[in-house]
């Protein structure tokens, strides 16, 4: 099984990689423009974050991001600012966000689904994002924090999910579970 | 799968081989764990064709150099010792942004080194790189936060060949090598500390005389935050030290006006340094702190404050 880090360019591209790696999940990041035809070789992809501000309609510097949300049919995951692209791409309103989260925050689950399967109800997880999307037509919103409504949710319809906070850095709890999660549907 | 350091040093070392097939190369070695265990991995890998290259740079922790030469000494390095004060701090004269502050120590690391590197004949350049080095320094689409002075700070030309071997390791990973090659605990479990040194803990104009007020300071705070967590009084942090401010305010000392700099006391817990948060010190540790320093630097220092900022939105060090 191999999974494509479409990098965005956040600074935690490579802890996703390292978090894979540790999963014993084979990895490897690439940059927005490699083509489609390479892309639909991998068995699930992750967008990572980024400095982009999707809530200004930022998008201009995704290359091919949207056509390989339109040609793969596997697992999808976003991830902070790769959330909100999805969430935007799909119909939903990218913004800056109500309450900015920088650091420590506290997730509250709504809805377990495979992603947050044998999880707690409420864990710490860490965020660093301006920006949020809200009003995803077909997505359902699977938590939420205090100052945040959307921190993750999956499309109704395909195997695409998105988390706005950062499963991949240390401090968040749980979150190498969240990638085994996930790894286990693109295993599938 | 778990990260293998036996395995890792095996690659690195073949790697090297590989890289500087039969030629001659130096390592910068700061006495830091990464470039510690570059420069011994490399040392294995060339054996005599390697020599270790350590620049006194000025902005070095107190008692650094001959920490340094010990440390070289036990792990059997070929040590070549250049004291070059006077060459940084007249080079920083009246830089105040940190960004050109990163990128003018990188410069002249370079330029010290491509001399070096002459003398001994080599055209390979080891550096204890790691990820988020890389990762902070930025390039594309990602964002640079600070110009880590081995990657970002480096000058677009320069003569040497870089062999960077624990590139896609963390903090965490490269102490486990450092561990498996039978380094000291002293060295792999040594705290982290910024490659421009002390320079990006003066906030403002790097000065000597800054240099030594901040030198001082971070001895202090390091002194009282590792005694205290000795002691069972608070968690030994991940990263612990004192930064100068440039601010002056007012304060009272022996019934006189005094008008001195602020120092920040700064301690974090962290994995791999790509995230922290703030590790707290008890108030009577802090207390001790804030009393020794204005005491031993009363001359420049009437105010101590204490930084309690996560990464993010902080990050770690002040610049």
């Amino acid at each position: 099984m191999k999974v494509l880090i479409v990098d965005f360019g956040s600074q935690w591209t490579h802890r996703i990689h390292r978090t894979l790696k540790y999963l014993d999940a084979e990895s490897e990041i690439v940059p927005v423009s490699t083509p489609v035809s390479d892309i639909l070789k991998a068995d699930a992809l992750i967008f990572s974050g980024g400095a982009m501000r999707m809530g200004f309609g930022e998008d201009d510097q995704t290359g091919n991001a949207r056509e390989y949300l339109e040609k793969f049919s596997g697992p999808i995951m976003g991830i902070c600012a790769g959330q909100q692209f999805i969430g935007m791409h799909f119909g939903g309103k990218a913004r800056p966000a109500a309450g900015p989260e920088f650091g420590k925050v506290e997730l509250m689950i709504d809805d377990k689904d495979e992603l947050f399967d044998g999880l707690p109800d409420k864990f710490t997880v860490w965020a660093s994002h301006n920006d949020e999307v809200v009003d995803t037509p077909g997505f359902l919103v699977l938590a939420h924090s205090k100052d945040c409504s959307n921190e993750a949710f999956k499309s109704k319809t395909r195997p695409i999910y998105g988390c706005l906070f950062h499963p991949e850095v240390e401090h968040t709890e749980h979150g190498s579970e969240i990638y085994a999660n996930f790894l286990k549907m693109a295993k599938k | 799968m778990a990260f293998n350091p036996e395995k890792f040093i095996d690659e690195a070392i073949s790697e090297i081989k590989k890289q500087v097939g039969g030629g001659k190369a130096i390592v910068a070695m700061s006495g830091g764990v990464d470039s510690t265990v570059t420069a011994v991995l490399m040392g294995r890998a060339l054996g005599k064709n390697c020599a270790a290259i350590f620049v006194d740079t000025g902005y070095m922790r107190k008692n650094e150099p001959e920490r340094i030469k010990e440390i070289a000494a036990k792990s059997q390095l070929n040590l070549r010792f250049i004291d070059a004060h006077e060459e940084f701090y007249s080079a920083l004269k009246g830089i105040v942004e940190p960004e050109q502050k990163r990128k003018i120590i990188g410069e002249k690391f370079i330029r010290i080194f491509e001399k070096a590197a002459k003398e001994e004949k080599a055209a390979f350049l080891g550096q204890g790189t790691l990820a988020p080095d890389w990762i902070e320094s930025g390039s594309g689409l990602r964002a640079t936060i600070k110009s880590h002075h081995n990657v970002g700070g480096l000058p677009k030309e320069m003569n040497l060949t870089l062999v960077e071997p624990v590139r896609e390791l963390y903090k965490d990973e490269v102490r486990k090598v450092g561990k498996a090659l039978g380094l000291p605990e002293l060295i792999y479990n040594r705290q982290p500390f910024p490659g421009p040194g002390l320079a990006v803990r003066i906030m403002g104009e790097a000065t000597r005389e800054k240099a030594g007020i901040v030198r001082e300071a971070c001895a202090i705070a390091e002194e009282e935050i590792e005694r205290a967590a000795k002691e069972g009084k608070m968690l030994m942090p991940w990263q612990y030290f004192a930064v100068l401010l440039p601010i002056k305010t007012v304060g009272v000392l022996g019934d006189a006006r005094a008008y001195g700099y602020t120092v920040a006391v700064r301690a974090v817990e962290s994995f791999d340094g790509m995230t922290a948060k703030a590790c707290p010190i008890p108030p009577e540790v802090l207390e001790k702190i804030s009393n020794r320093i204005t005491r031993e630097l009363k001359e420049h220092v009437n105010r101590v404050v204490y930084d309690i900022t996560s990464k993010p939105p902080g990050t770690i060090e002040w610049e």
